[in-house]
């Protein structure tokens, strides 16, 4: 809310300006901004022109001497409205116009100009450009025009929370002020005279929904003559962002930026049979609003009605029907308290935000309604030479009984950590417009204010006094809980041995939005979840919370390519969103399924002066997925061919643990991205990406393990190799070996195909470690087992033994 | 006794010869030739046999001598040329140390907004809370109703609410909207209600979701809720640990500043601003206006108060038993301003040349 500080100091002593925001701002009333008024026409003096000559080369221009305060300056003009002696607005050299470019010193057609004298219009004031803006007399020259026409002022940028609508008006303000600097708010007279006949000879008021409408007051004013308003009236709201717009309907802006009270202005000759009636409006009713709309209203609308027609969306916006214009004589001014949230349905229903939407649904003070309106009648009479009736048309269905809270005196110190006197607490509360109707030795019962809404029990009243006494006041403690330490959680010990295991292998973390363009989760195909739909996106390309996190990851990978980033390997771990399972008892609305995910591509190992620029590819993403495996302690993990639709159909494995259960576990899926989607997303062949289950690796997990002690015999060594058709996977042959009891570990070092390996085969190289823990094996004990590993591997898998 | 003068002669020779050697291929021959088999020194035993016996022991203990002599000398030899070939090479060729290092593969970089989350939910463990999460897909009576935030209230005009389509969800109707939360604080309900009595002290990092998006906000962000509620707790204590924060994340020097504000979950609520940690709260950097704090030497970043007794009521606590503190932060803003980030939009495009600086 913009409030004037010229306006504000005729309700109440101000301090300096930034002092004044500063402490609006203590208060709860945050001040967003302070801004200078008429800073625009910085530089703008006033000036006297004390001769004028006809200018030798042109004969449209004159040479004038003025005198501007330093001393007399010569400048070329082109008006011809003035005389010598004038006062007239000068633009000094320096001075930046409101259209944007700066004035200097120049030479106009061979003669000096130290400036401009300037029109209304150049200086952004109105749209009179005729001639130059003849100012006052008796103006002195040097003067800034500013000062000269009253426009100094200073604007402070209020961010006024939803609680406080009492603080959305110029009067509300002052009483903060009035609170926190000790000083008397001076409420100005309404100052109305009234004339016979009386209202209710001319208007009848019916409320048809009391639970909608609390009161419904008007009066009527007659003879008015609309026409502008006079420049204090019209600075004042253009202060506050308010286009003036004419008096009557000024006066009513007037006093709902003064108090807060919104009022609508109607043509009572526009108002059929001269009958209001509030009611709800009827399915399929028309009504056009002031903005020039046609809305088909609904039954949850309260409108403002004639006996015909809707006239207004009560408390929203006024209707064009009834709208005052240049030939209205006869005003029914409206003064009402309706309901917040229907006035806010009403609003968001048919899109609109007004002045008075904004206050009405969060509350304006019941017991103004009255006085705005006498307030409101008598400035317009004033402005428009009208005359108002006697007596108000006041329909008053809801009655309302006073709010009193009680205050035990030793909550606000239980609450606040610090003493509070029973005085304290009185006097913050005082200050504030609450008054003490009882009191005892233990508590302190308040009547609430009628402005303020927001307050109903004590917490409520505890912020009175706080905000008031200022939180500076409270000491800084730490709490006295009795409480276990937690020990981190499965999830958070998985989630930080993840991280670090796949940032050892040169993964970068991605943080992506959760949502994603349905297209985006298409060339996945099904299976991989096609997320949660949004109904109020905000762009198409964000309309769908994610199935799966590859679409994300490929789109970052295809976006640092074309930042010309070639190595890439980046993961994410979050949220994946799905319909929630039929069986589901919680109440959480979808499942959300936490997933670990990435993508890498380019070269295996930075290209460097001794090793790299090879390709990655399935076995650099299986490196670095084992020793994620390996820290999370999950064991016995089966590498099965074949992974998701997305994936390549030969180049994919599914990651599957035996777990406890009679059924393996499916961990996720591993391989080189489909052809066919990589090319969807605009990236070459070559880009692996994994998929996996956070909640199945968590609940896999053992991360504390136990031990096995450090062998006490010497192994013996014996390398191994054998040539297997290329069908038979390393996992078999590895197995085979593994068989064997004495075996301690095996390791494969070499696979190679070729000659002289016949067509069709491969060599497996491996060297095996053998070892007894009991004793010191001997050569002819290991050329066995060997030997027996051979003739197995024979038998099972068709080895032949390589020499 | 010509035995005995044979032997010292031989090991005259050994003396010089071994003095002279080379290298290891020489001192080698050299042992050969000596102590071998079919060595000098076994030679001249061969020959005692002729000897009588009581010339015998002497003979043999001069061999003895000699043996254990020339031995001596080899190791010591061996010992020169082992110490003289270090020295070579000591003062030979260098290597190249201005060759870059050969890494493999660089490590992996965590994004700013995990390691920012992380270092404000470290401080927190610190002080004895513990980490809560929550559903992101929400429903309105956990993001709003039971934060004091009912339907129809201006407050919700605070947030810009994305809504999910219901019909996705395969659920049945007539339990209230299903939203995307609009801030981490419903997880102070789930968490108080999952307690089901105080003390409940918890931390909750998330995404949030808002219809918002601009130079200055993002429709996904990330917010760290944190809620402390028990018996005497007090506004002090907020005030308190808040400030402790504040030092743990900004620095041991940081100020913290307490004001007024409006959050409809928490009453009295508070606005928490901290010294700006890029002018150091002096407003002016090298005489120029800090843009950071736009001069004021304070940053706006904690929204708290205590938790209002109708959330308490809504969670079954008894309001006039236990009293608590919550609180709620930007993890975005958090790490602008600890790492110096000025667009916010770097966070989402997920440049590796961003994320690698982290
Ligand atoms: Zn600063």
């Amino acid at each position: 809310m913009r409030i004037s500080i010229a306006w504000l100091s005729a309700y109440v002593p101000l301090p300096p300006p930034a002092e004044l925001a500063r402490r609006l701002t203590d208060v709860g009333l945050e001040v967003e901004a302070v801004e200078r008024v008429g800073a625009s026409l910085d530089g703008v003096v006033a000036a006297r022109i004390l001769s004028s000559e006809r200018h030798p080369n042109a004969e449209k221009l004159a040479v004038c001497q003025v005198e501007a305060g330093a001393g007399t300056v010569q400048v070329v003009c082109g008006a011809t409205n003035w005389k010598v002696g004038d006062v007239v607005p000068l633009a000094t050299p320096g001075t930046r116009m409101p259209a944007g470019h700066r004035i200097d010193r120049a030479s106009l057609r061979g003669v000096d100009s130290h400036g401009m004298l300037c029109s209304a219009k150049e200086l952004g004031l109105d749209d009179d450009a005729s001639g130059l803006l003849l100012l006052p007399a008796d103006a002195v020259p040097g003067t800034p025009l500013a000062q000269v026409l009253g426009i100094e002022d200073v604007v402070l940028e209020v961010n006024v929370t939803p609680n406080r609508p009492d603080a959305l008006s110029h009067l509300g303000i002052a009483r903060e002020v009035a609170a926190a600097t000790g000083a008397e708010v001076s409420y100005p007279e309404a100052g109305l005279r009234q004339e016979a006949p009386a209202a209710s000879t001319a208007l009848r008021v019916t409320v048809e929904a009391p639970d909608r409408c609390f009161r419904y007051a008007a009066r009527v004013i007659e003879g008015v003559r609309i026409g502008p308003s006079p420049a204090w009236l019209a600075r004042r709201l253009e202060a506050c962002g308010v286009r003036a717009i004419s008096n009557v309907v000024d006066a009513t802006n007037f006093v709902l930026l003064e108090r807060g009270q919104p009022l609508h202005a109607f043509d009572l000759d526009k108002v059929a049979g001269a009958e209001i009636v509030v009611r709800m409006a009827r399915a399929g009713e028309k009504m056009t609003t002031l903005d020039g709309v046609v809305r088909t209203l609904s039954p949850d609308d309260l409108v403002i009605a004639d006996r015909e027609r809707a006239s207004a969306l009560a408390g929203v916006m006024g209707g064009g029907d009834s709208e005052i214009s240049a030939g209205t004589s006869r005003v029914l001014l409206e003064s009402a308290w309706f309901e917040p949230t229907g006035v806010r349905r009403t609003a968001r229903r048919h899109g609109l935000h007004t002045e008075a939407s904004h206050r009405f649904e969060r509350g304006v003070d019941p017991e103004g309604v009255v006085a705005a309106l006498d307030r409101c009648a008598a400035m317009i009479a004033t402005l428009s030479g009208g005359t108002v009736r006697r007596g108000a048309v006041d329909a008053h269905p809801h009655r309302r009984k006073p709010v009193e809270v009680t205050l035990p005196w030793t909550r606000p110190g239980e609450i606040l950590g610090m003493p509070v006197s029973r005085k304290e607490a009185r006097a913050a509360l005082q200050s504030l417009g609450f008054e003490l109707t009882s009191t005892g030795p233990r508590n302190g019962t308040f009547r609430v204010p009628s402005w303020r809404l927001d307050v109903t029990r004590e917490e409520d009243l505890i912020e009175e006094i706080v905000r008031l006494r200022g939180y500076d006041a409270i000491p800084e403690t730490l709490p006295v809980i009795v409480s276990d330490t937690p020990a981190p959680s499965l999830e958070a010990v998985v989630t930080e041995r993840v991280r670090q295991a796949l940032e050892g292998a040169g993964f970068s973390e991605a943080v992506n939005f959760s949502f994603v363009a349905p297209g985006d989760l298409t060339p996945l195909g099904a299976g991989s979840g096609a997320g949660i739909p949004l109904k109020n996106p905000i762009s198409a390309d964000l309309a769908v919370m994610r199935g799966s996190l590859v679409p994300s990851l490929l789109k970052v990978l295809a976006y640092n390519r074309r930042q010309r980033v070639e190595e890439v390997r980046i993961y994410e771990i979050a949220s994946t969103y799905h319909p929630r399972a039929a069986d589901a008892t919680d109440d959480t609305p979808a499942r959300e399924e936490l997933r670990l995910a990435g993508v890498a591509s380019g070269r295996r190992h930075p290209v460097g002066w001794s090793a790299g620029g090879d390709p990655l590819d399935f076995h650099d993403v299986k490196g670095a997925l084992e020793p994620l495996l390996e820290t999370l302690g999950i064991e016995g993990v089966r590498w099965v061919p074949g992974g998701a639709s997305w994936l390549h159909p030969r180049s994919a494995a599914t990651l599957s643990w035996p777990g406890g259960g009679a059924e393996p576990v499916v961990l996720g899926v591993v391989g080189e991205v489909h052809p066919r989607v990589a090319a969807a997303f605009d990236l070459p062949r070559g880009v692996f990406a994994f998929d996996l289950s956070f909640a199945a690796l968590a609940a896999a997990a053992r991360p504390v393990r136990g031990h096995a002690d450090v062998p006490r015999f010497p192994a013996v060594l014996r390398d191994l190799a054998v040539v297997v058709a290329n069908e038979v996977e390393a996992r078999a042959v590895l197995e085979g070996v593994r068989a064997e009891p004495l075996v301690e570990e095996v390791t494969l070092f070499d696979v190679y195909r070729g000659a002289p390996i016949p067509e069709g085969r491969k060599n497996l190289a491996m060297a095996i470690r053998y070892r007894a823990g009991d004793r010191t094996l001997t050569d002819s004990e290991a050329d066995a087992a060997h030997a027996r590993i051979v003739a197995r591997l024979q038998a099972d898998l068709g080895a032949d033994l390589r020499g | 006794m010509d035995l005995v003068r044979d032997l010292e002669a031989l090991a005259e020779g050994a003396r010089q010869s071994i003095a002279q050697a080379p290298d290891d291929r020489t001192l080698e021959e050299l042992r050969v030739r000596y102590l071998g088999k079919k060595g000098e020194i076994s030679a001249v035993l061969r020959g005692m046999g002729q000897l009588a016996a009581e010339e015998r022991p002497r003979v043999g203990e001069v061999a003895n001598r000699v043996r254990d002599e020339v031995d001596a000398l080899l190791v010591r030899a061996r010992q020169r040329i082992e110490d003289s070939r270090l020295e070579k090479e000591l003062q030979g060729a260098r290597i190249d140390v201005t060759l870059p290092g050969r890494r493999l593969l660089p490590r992996g970089h965590r994004h700013p907004v995990t390691r920012t989350t992380e270092e404000i939910v470290a401080i927190f463990s610190r002080l004895g809370y513990e980490v809560a999460s929550g559903p992101e897909i929400e429903l309105d009576w956990y993001n709003f109703e039971a934060l004091n935030i009912p339907a129809d209230h201006p407050a919700r005009d605070m947030q810009d609410t994305f809504y999910v389509d219901e019909s996705a969800l395969g659920r049945v109707g007539g339990e209230g909207a299903v939203l995307l939360r609009t801030h981490t604080s419903p997880i102070q309900i789930r968490a108080m209600k999952r307690a089901g009595a105080p003390p409940v002290r918890v931390v909750a990092p998330g995404r949030v979701y808002r219809s918002d998006y601009d130079q200055t906000h993002t429709p996904m962000f990330h917010q760290v809720e944190g809620i402390c509620v028990g018996p005497g707790i007090t506004f002090a204590d907020l005030k308190g640990t808040l400030a402790a924060f504040a030092r743990a994340f900004f620095g041991a020097g940081t100020r913290t500043r307490v004001r007024p504000s409006y959050f409809p979950f928490v009453e009295p609520g508070a606005e928490v601003d901290v010294s700006c940690s890029i002018c150091g709260g002096v407003g002016n950097r090298s005489g120029a206006r800090c843009g950071t704090c736009k001069g004021t030497g304070w940053l706006e970043v904690l929204g708290s108060g205590m938790v209002h007794p109708k959330v308490l009521e809504n969670v079954g606590f008894d309001p006039s038993a236990v009293t608590g503190f919550a609180f709620g932060m930007g993890v975005e803003r958090m790490a602008m301003l600890k790492y110096g980030i000025g667009d916010l939009r770097l966070f989402y495009e997920n440049d590796l040349r961003f994320l690698e600086q982290f």
